[in-house]
């Protein structure tokens, strides 16, 4: 077992928080330390939405932490966000259907800003934005699962974050999928108890992640489209 | 009343509901509030949850009738309380500075957020001066700096008892990351840890005697008020060796000592155990009350480590002023006083207190 430092960044509104907020949830439940703090600014949708996830065996330290083990991506500009806690071994799991694969080249590893005043039009100024990259450099570990289609085609849209959410539980290995399905109903019950077909949806969804995202872990082949 | 919490359960939620749960299991009666973020769940929990365990609530019009309602509340002898943050910190140094003077037992729960002024709604370490001595006065006051939802919920419960017990207005300061991040923590229920219940008494009214109790914050000539700021800085003086707490990880024969409170204690506990591992002999001390600031335990501290200190924190010195006062303590021998809160200074006092 090993500890996972996570940041999950997309659009208010995209379900970015429940997506965090019920990954820890079902940690705790599978008796895991693990922490979630959401950092968005003050727009109820439309802005940029981050969440930060640790979960670890041991006890866990500072609440924000600066390179992230795994970056799932589902917006291009909150990708830019992430650039700061991007590192040479960080995992990048991105929405294929709503993004282009995302730029991890030296330049942007590791680059500081404060995601307060807009950092992407810092690492302009400083003159190291990324260059844009056709092919993932070998040895950086992309992912790409294009939930947003998945979910138009096979579900229901709103459940895209939970397909998401059932790819980063099996690529990262630390909880069941049952403990995550759990987590789920507990912070939704009363809307399930209400709507059955939105219960079955969730889980289908996560499912359906949980599904894409063993196939991911399991190919080497890096940036491939599962 | 109705217990809000039996036994002892494991819970995973955000550091404002935590708040909510440690205000009801401590049998606070009533919360006065206004919203402001990162505050604003602590309202919210505590509006959800009062009615189910017959406390209440009510919002005011702005954060200085909240400070003055929630006064209110405890005159009539009711574990009252409120929570706020920002810009919400400085209109409550109106109602804190009344409580100091008429030592009110005024519980106030602050979720830093960025300043000055609106600034951010995220997070801060900027509030440590307003809350260890905003008001017109000498900063009276129990201020518990917590660095986890597990000291969130322990020291929301102790400020009721404390700020009950010794009469001073008691802060918690927490901060926006602690008040939305979501973590683990055990609840319990106090009286099976052995707190009693809040000891809370109606303040103005008829004493057990039967004669009326008279409160001032107002005196007609100087000397009023300096005996009365003399009793009561004697009574903090006092309280504070049983009130001062803090956190040391180290031992003598260290190079460095690393300071920091709140919520990057953790950040800076988590630094010193990663350069202990590599060999190096950093120290780390955390203040938990950092008013009254624990200055003896700080400055043994100081002396394992050989005098060498960094101090960590997520605004521009407020707590290395603290800390640089608490080095003059240390250098007394060259740095003299002559304090006269409130009153006038003669020449010849001036000439006394010079050292022969």
């Amino acid at each position: 077992m090993r500890s996972w430092k996570i940041v999950v960044a997309g659009e208010g509104g995209q379900g970015v928080q429940a997506l965090a907020q019920t990954l820890a949830l079902a940690a705790y439940h599978g008796g895991l330390e693990s922490l979630y703090i959401p950092n968005f600014g003050i727009e109820q949708r439309g802005g940029v939405s981050l969440a930060m996830v640790q979960l670890s065996a041991a006890p866990i330290g500072a609440p924000k932490f600066q390179i992230a083990d795994l970056i799932v991506a589902l917006s291009p500009r909150s990708y830019r966000r992430c650039f700061q806690h991007l590192g040479p071994e960080t995992m990048v799991l991105y929405d294929s259907s709503l993004m282009e694969p995302p730029r991890v080249e030296d330049q942007v590893v590791g680059l500081q800003a404060y995601d307060t005043i807009a950092p992407e039009a810092f690492a302009e100024r400083v003159g190291r934005h990324p260059r844009r990259e056709e092919s993932p450099p070998p040895g950086r570990r992309l992912i790409a699962i294009p939930a947003s289609d998945l979910a138009r085609k096979h579900l229901h849209p709103r459940v895209f974050n939970m397909i998401v959410l059932g790819a980063i539980g099996a690529i990262t290995g630390m909880v069941e999928l049952e403990l995550i399905k759990e987590a789920l109903a507990k912070k939704l019950d009363r809307r399930f108890a209400k709507d059955p077909d939105l219960k079955e949806n969730n889980f289908k969804a996560l499912e359906l992640g949980w599904e894409k995202g063993t196939q991911a872990a399991k190919e080497a082949a890096v940036g491939a489209e599962v | 009343m109705k217990e809000a919490v039996e036994g002892e359960k494991r819970a995973f939620m955000s550091g404002n509901e935590v708040v909510a749960w440690a205000a009801l299991a401590a049998g606070a009666d009533f919360m006065y509030g206004y919203p402001i973020t990162p505050q604003n769940e602590i309202m919210h929990y505590w509006r959800r949850l009062a009615p189910e365990y017959g406390r209440g609530f009510l919002q005011t019009e702005d954060e200085l009738s909240a400070g003055f309602a929630t006064i209110g509340g405890i005159l009539s002898g009711k574990v009252a309380f409120s929570a706020t943050a920002g810009p919400g910190t400085v209109l409550f140094q109106e109602p804190l500075s009344m409580a100091e003077m008429m030592r009110i037992p005024l519980v106030v729960v602050i979720q830093q957020r960025g300043g000055p002024s609106t600034a951010t709604v995220i997070y801060s370490q900027q509030e440590v001066t307003l809350a260890c001595f905003g008001g017109n006065g000498e900063g009276l006051r129990l201020v518990y700096s917590t660095s986890s939802h597990q000291e969130l919920y322990d020291y929301t419960i102790k400020a009721f008892h404390r700020a009950w017990r010794y009469r001073f207005p008691t802060l918690v300061l927490g901060d926006g990351y602690q008040a939305k991040m979501h973590e683990a923590l055990t609840l319990y229920n106090p009286q099976e840890r052995g707190w009693g219940k809040v000891p809370a008494e109606p303040i103005l009214g008829l004493d057990r005697k039967g004669s009326v109790r008279h409160l001032r914050n107002t005196f007609s000539v100087e000397e009023e008020l300096a005996e009365t700021l003399r009793r009561s800085l004697a009574d903090y003086r006092k309280a504070a060796e049983e009130l001062v707490e803090y956190e040391f990880l180290g031992e003598w024969g260290g190079e460095l000592l690393v300071v920091a409170h709140g919520i990057v204690g953790r950040a800076a506990r988590a630094a010193v155990r990663g350069l202990r591992a590599e060999g190096r002999r950093v120290n780390f001390f955390r203040p938990i009350t950092l008013r009254p600031f624990p200055g003896q335990a700080f400055q043994e501290a100081l002396r394992a480590s050989g005098g060498a200190l960094l101090v960590v924190e997520s605004a521009q010195g407020q707590l290395g002023r603290i800390i640089k006062e608490a080095l003059a303590e240390e250098e007394s021998g060259s740095f003299q006083t002559l304090y006269r809160p409130g009153v006038g200074i003669t020449a010849e006092e001036i000439m006394e207190a010079v050292p022969l």
